[in-house]
């Protein structure tokens, strides 16, 4: 009888055992986050950057301000018809609304400006920058300097930036390297476009269009797409994009948008295809490049 | 003491009963069918090589990047994992020795030449009905058509006792006994061709049909409780309840079953996970007139008593989400992650991005794939019908909080109505997706 006694017990013991530690067993959840380095002017790390969740905007003082800004520049089209003439959105080229690497991402973009850019020759700050997007990539109009739309998409960026002082950068790029010694071939970028671009893009660059007629893909060339100001006009500064950012929705882990798919040849080949179909001109274009120093790839 | 002694004595009687009657069913349960074939017939191999197709055997016989049917593929079941076999014509270690009795007898009974019992994991219970033609042309096809690879057999990681294989025969004269294929009553010969497929060579009830405490499908064709066909769990995936019935297939028409079958894709969804495999694999190589009569059978599946049709609410998110509110649990996160692809009208972009709105994966009643596929992200099938296959990436990186509000919002809004996703759900799919098996044996020498 003892041994039957004893057998139970342990049989009970187990069992409470296996129960408590299935109990017990950590509950798994997201890692934390390991955020990307914040880099002083020796490009020495003085800290880390997370990229913040937009719930985080909700404790901000501006909440509304930061929110009208992000969707401002996710919606362009349809909220700023008569700045916008292009089928195009400001998240058309900046993906992920700008929380991304090597796609034109946002999160350095105040610490950037003001600054004297080439093109201009002269010093251009955010509002003057963000003016030129319009008037180039949106083939549109500036918006006004000193407007809510324009305060609200700042106000987004000045998010973003998360108090990173202004002589310190986050540690991410504006647009990933590429080979800019490499021969375009617009023959082979057709092919390129044909396989990898078209499903998106439509075959004759035409962008694809919800049930409202707002932009899914944008046009790539033709009276709706960017006109030859824009940055992405140029086949390398798109061939950079192009490599970095397209096709999106191509790996199982990462953020949207990180291309990696194509060579650099076949992203120059396809750059210099697309950018160079017909497109809007860009009357101001004499009062590019003052000083000379034209790129090689302007398509003026 | 004395009770003890005979209840002992019992037990080990009904042991060696059940042991004895399990070994001896290969001589007494499976008569060979010892057919000659001629392999070297090239329309026999034609078809052959069409019905494995429909059979879909390269999937589960294959690693990614390895020789075709040289198996190593893992299927992750609740005692551990299951390694596909070598089924290439290799006399050594494939089926190059096999004659057309051994193959018929493994492939429809499930017992190898040597006697032993082969798992259920390889569905021959499915299998059952095919027919002998389609059964010797698969066989002229293996002999003539696949290349013979030598490759070593792969254990399972099942463990004793639980991986002796002589009881299977009790299981296979309980859940796999002989039957023919019976076309399902006042049926026509389109549907009758979509029932044979449906439950014979694709398999379908294998991941789509609910199991039964000992790993059986608990019907292998129409039943009246009609429990075929209407959904079930497998390696952390829903595969859907495919009975013509609410949250079944009573939202899609014949036109984009077909169309999904054959592409993977149609405007409102995209194959994902194991159907994804199915798709690239099998379906897109079936004719028309076959996927027709497999949407059609399909559609012709009766609904369950009480599940009556699955009507959309009212899309009140659509506006919402136009006019800037971002304010219901889990919009914001919606906007942030989501709208990029599936955009604030939840319509994705047709035959590119799939749809949330309308999408019955998204509002199943189990929410297991809608859960894997957002931790874990997904790939459609390639197929010759659409130039790129785009790839969902996994959100791991979110917090348990925010997908369960996530996927709560997801299955809640276009008109989408379905259970809220609790922490937990999501906490529990992380340990399943951390535990998967490795899916292949690794190669020799790695």
């Amino acid at each position: 009888m003892k041994k039957t006694f004893l057998l139970t017990g342990a049989a009970v013991v187990a069992l409470g055992a296996a129960v408590a530690w299935v109990a017990t067993r950590p509950a798994l959840d997201a890692a934390a986050p390991a955020g990307i380095a914040i880099l002083d002017a020796y490009k020495s790390e003085v800290g880390r950057y997370v990229i913040p969740p937009d719930s985080d905007i909700l404790a901000e003082p501006n909440v509304d301000q930061i929110l009208y800004g992000k969707r401002l520049l996710a919606d362009t089209k349809r909220l700023l018809p008569d700045n916008v003439g292009a089928q195009m959105n400001c998240n058309s080229c900046h993906m992920l609304d700008g929380k991304i690497d090597a796609a034109n991402g946002y999160i350095n973009t105040v610490n950037f400006y003001p600054r004297v850019m080439p093109r201009a020759a002269r010093e251009v700050d955010l509002e003057g920058r963000i003016n030129g997007c319009f008037q180039r990539s949106m083939n549109g109009k500036p918006l006004d300097r000193d407007g809510p739309e324009m305060k609200a998409m700042i106000a987004y960026m000045e998010w973003l930036r998360q108090d990173v002082p202004k002589d310190q950068r986050v540690d991410v790029v504006n647009a990933g390297v590429i080979d800019e010694s490499l021969i375009p071939d617009p023959v082979r970028g057709q092919a390129v476009y044909a396989a990898k671009c078209a499903a998106c893009h439509g075959g004759n660059g035409e962008g694809t269009f919800d049930q409202f007629g707002d932009v899914i893909f944008p046009p790539l060339w033709g009276d709706d797409s960017f006109n030859i100001g824009a940055g992405m006009a140029r086949t390398y500064k798109a061939a950079q994009f192009v490599k970095w950012a397209m096709p999106p929705a191509m790996h199982l882990t990462g953020q949207l948008g990180q291309g990696g798919v194509l060579t650099d040849q076949e992203a120059v080949d396809v750059s210099e295809y697309f950018t160079h179909m017909p497109r809007p001109d860009f009357a101001p274009k004499a009062n590019d490049w003052p000083n000379g120093n034209k790129p090689k790839d302007a398509r003026y | 003491m004395r009770f003890a002694k005979y209840a002992l004595l019992a037990c080990a009687s009904a042991l060696a009963i059940g042991w004895g009657t399990a070994i001896s069913t290969q001589w007494w349960l499976a008569p060979k069918r010892a057919a000659v074939i001629d392999i070297t017939d090239p329309a026999l191999i034609a078809r052959g090589e069409y019905v494995a197709r429909a059979g879909d055997c390269v999937a589960c016989h294959t690693v990614p990047g390895g020789a075709p049917f040289a198996g190593g593929l893992g299927l992750q079941t609740p005692m551990g994992t299951i390694y596909a076999t070598n089924i290439t014509p290799d006399p050594e270690t494939g089926i190059g020795s096999y004659g057309y009795g051994d193959f018929e007898r493994a492939v429809r009974q499930g017992v190898r030449p040597d006697g032993a019992h082969l798992y259920p994991a390889m569905p021959y219970a499915s299998y059952r009905v095919v027919s002998d033609a389609d059964m010797q042309a698969l066989f002229a096809y293996f002999m003539s058509s696949v290349t013979p690879v030598s490759k070593e057999n792969q254990p399972t990681t099942i463990p004793w006792p639980a991986s002796m294989r002589w009881p299977l025969a009790w299981w296979n004269m309980l859940f796999s006994s002989p039957r023919d294929f019976t076309p399902p009553e006042g049926a026509d010969e389109v549907i009758t061709r979509g029932a044979y497929l449906v439950e014979g060579l694709a398999h379908c009830g294998a991941c789509h049909t609910p199991r039964g405490l000992a790993y059986e499908e608990k019907a292998l064709s129409e039943d009246a409780a009609g429990l075929f066909l209407s959904g079930s769990v497998l390696e952390g995936w829903y595969a859907k309840n495919l009975r013509n019935e609410d949250t079944g297939l009573a939202t899609w028409s014949e036109a984009e079953l077909v169309t999904f079958l054959k592409t993977g894709r149609n405007d409102r969804t995209a194959a994902f996970g194991s159907m994804s495999d199915v798709v690239e694999h099998s379906l897109q190589h079936l004719t028309d007139a076959d996927l027709t009569a497999i949407a059609r059978y399909l559609k012709s599946l009766t609904p369950r008593e009480g599940r009556e049709e699955w009507r959309p609410n009212e899309d009140l998110t659509t506006a919402t989400l136009r006019a800037g509110d971002f304010t219901a649990p889990g919009a914001l996160t919606y906007v942030e992650h989501c709208t990029a692809c599936h955009r604030l009208d939840g319509m994705g972009a047709p035959q590119v991005y799939p749809a949330l709105k309308g999408n019955s994966m998204v509002f199943a009643d189990d929410p297991s794939s809608l859960i894997q596929i957002t931790l874990a992200g997904g790939r459609m099938p390639e197929t010759p019908a659409h130039p790129m296959a785009f790839v969902m990436p996994g959100f791991a990186h979110l917090t348990n909080a925010d997908l369960a509000e996530l996927m709560t919002y997801i299955r809640n809004s276009w008109g989408n109505h379905a259970s809220p996703v609790t922490e937990a759900d999501i906490a529990r799919m992380r340990h399943e997706i951390a535990n998967k098996p490795i899916h292949y044996a690794p190669e020799a020498g790695r």
